[in-house]
């Protein structure tokens, strides 16, 4: 791998680069296999709820021995069983498609709020026969997830609710006990060159620094210890104002290649140093819906002339030197947000992982999905040893603890261009901290 | 001479109580068949085959081939009656759900 000569004092010190053992895992999030033949989305919440039901009816023994599981449409009024559905959340605030049709329009603020809930909102659960409302102070979980109730019917017709068995974290191969030697991968997300926050000093700082041109002896040799980067989406933006099918002047083109061209220029230097991969976003040029194909070649002519290069979907499955990394470009998390309250971003990760999907509220309200009609990209089956979240407030990290010894490290992606922080993470204890450069003479 | 050849159509019309019909005595109408009225245009198979559409333990079946659908069932571990998928291999058979083009 590329060398980092020593600028300094003269003594000739050469940092060779540590390598790691990269596999990508993304064939589950490709779809060029998949034919369009006019299905709709219930196919897959079909796949999912078949997949969700099996594994939850596995785990419902252990967890109330004897009880029974009915099918919501044989409910009977008093009697105590259980029931293995998807929760649905029926909000008034949630805008409909319909709206647009209803007479009064007029009435309805036109702006859509941020967050849906309202005090109103109830839960319904929906099973293979049946639909039946929610009701009893265990509240569960937010929308779209599979989930065991165990409860009984109310004379109104309710399911009255007294516990709630999520699927819990998916099994997790050992994390394996690496050579003793510090390797670390460098996150960073929301570059967002082209925008009016991006700086670039800012980004060329984070650039010389990971591949070794600045800084001492020390900072150096922490630099070839860096044996990958992962650019978790939103690395460009292109004023919306140009890409809404209208034609384009000449004079604008160059409005919407400058921020390519420009991150292209900085990707090269980086896959230059060291194996970068790179994951669409909201506000890339990929496709809207998830899961989100790879940025095409084509768009960085100077960084994809490099083996080093990777360009990947969203979401991002990888293996290094066996350490399974799963992760987002920020989406499925921001749009949990909409549906329910948690403390933070962190907890919704938690949350999508105990619920063994990676994107409960996909096709719902989440960018649409694509329409598979044998598979559920999104389900778990194993848990990752790194869950990291890209574009971000702030950032943020924990070391979830599974009941089944799992560990996993948790990641919120800060937005570079706002907040100038890198995340470094540690492949030989998944320990973690914060890079943060800064232009300002002032701090 | 077009009043004429209406009045001679009518004419033929009341003799033979059915405009073209084979026997003059007794019209198709007034037989009992034994069947009924309505002849859909399809047969006992693909009844069949529509009934395994409209099965929901397999899930929806717009959007998806019969084949397809049934394979899929078969990978889930649902185990679909094999007779559907002799069916299916036969060349009379309609590959696509009964949605298929209408919704």
């Amino acid at each position: 791998m590329a060398e980092d000569a020593e600028m300094g004092d003269g003594a000739a010190m050469l940092f060779h680069r540590k390598q790691s053992i990269y596999r990508s895992l993304d064939e589950r999030y490709e779809i060029h296999g998949e034919r369009y033949r006019g299905q709709q989305y219930s196919q897959i919440y079909f796949v999912r709820l078949h997949h969700m039901r099996n594994l939850l009816r596995s785990l419902v023994p252990k967890w109330k021995p004897n009880m029974p599981v009915n099918t919501v449409l044989g409910l009977e009024e008093g009697k105590e069983c259980i029931l293995v559905g998807t929760l649905y959340k029926h909000m008034k605030l949630k805008p409909s498609i319909l709206d647009e049709y209803s007479k009064e329009r007029s009435a309805l603020p036109l702006a859509k709020p941020h967050n849906f809930i309202h005090h109103d909102d109830h839960l319904i659960l929906e099973d293979e026969s049946g639909r039946v409302k929610l009701s009893g102070s265990v509240l569960a979980p937010a929308a779209f997830v599979t989930v065991a109730l165990h409860g009984k019917e109310t004379s109104d017709g309710d399911f009255c609710v007294q516990d709630v068995l999520e699927a819990g974290l998916p099994p997790q191969i050992e994390l394996p006990i690496g050579p003793g030697e510090d390797k670390y991968v460098v996150f960073v997300s929301g570059l967002s060159v082209g925008s009016s926050e991006f700086n670039p000093l800012q980004f060329q700082l984070l650039v010389d620094h990971i591949t070794g041109h600045l800084g001492d002896e020390n900072e150096q040799s922490i630099a070839s210890e860096i044996v990958r980067l992962l650019i978790a989406g939103n690395s460009v933006q292109i004023s919306q104002g140009l890409v809404n099918g209208q034609n384009i002047a000449p004079k604008d083109h160059s409005r919407i290649t400058e921020p390519l061209k420009e991150l292209d220029i900085m990707l090269t230097q980086l896959v230059a140093a060291m194996p970068v991969d790179i994951l669409p976003g909201s506000n890339d040029p990929a496709n809207f819906s998830l899961p989100q194909q790879p940025l095409h070649r084509c768009l960085f002519s100077g960084a994809s002339a490099y083996n080093t290069f990777v360009s990947s979907t969203n979401p991002h499955q990888f293996e290094l030197d066996n350490v399974q990394f799963l992760g987002t470009s920020g989406q499925n998390i921001d749009d949990l947000n909409k549906y329910s309250d948690a403390k933070d971003k962190l907890e919704f990760m938690e949350r999508t992982l105990r619920w063994r999907h990676l994107a409960p509220t996909a096709p719902n309200t989440l960018g649409r999905c694509y329409p598979y009609t044998d598979k559920d990209p999104f389900l778990l089956e194993s848990c990752p040893h790194v869950y990291f979240v890209g574009n971000q407030d702030k950032y943020e990290t924990r070391l979830l603890e599974g009941p089944e010894k799992q560990l996993v490290r948790l990641i919120c992606i800060p937005r570079f261009s706002e907040t100038g922080v890198a995340v470094m993470l540690n492949l030989r204890n998944l320990e973690c901290h914060a890079l943060t450069f800064s232009t300002n003479l002032e701090c | 001479m077009a009043s004429k050849d209406i009045k001679g159509f009518y004419r033929q019309t009341k003799k033979k109580g059915g405009g073209g019909a084979p026997d003059p005595a007794q019209t198709p109408a007034l037989i009992a068949h034994g069947s009924l009225d309505l002849v859909d245009d399809y047969g006992e198979e693909e009844e069949r085959l529509r009934q395994f559409d409209m099965d929901m333990r397999y899930g929806p079946c717009i959007g998806l081939g019969r084949l397809q659908r049934w394979e899929r069932a078969t990978a889930m571990g649902l185990n679909p009656p094999p007779d559907v998928a002799r069916i299916l291999q036969r060349p009379s058979a309609a590959l696509e759900c009964l949605w298929d083009g209408r919704v």
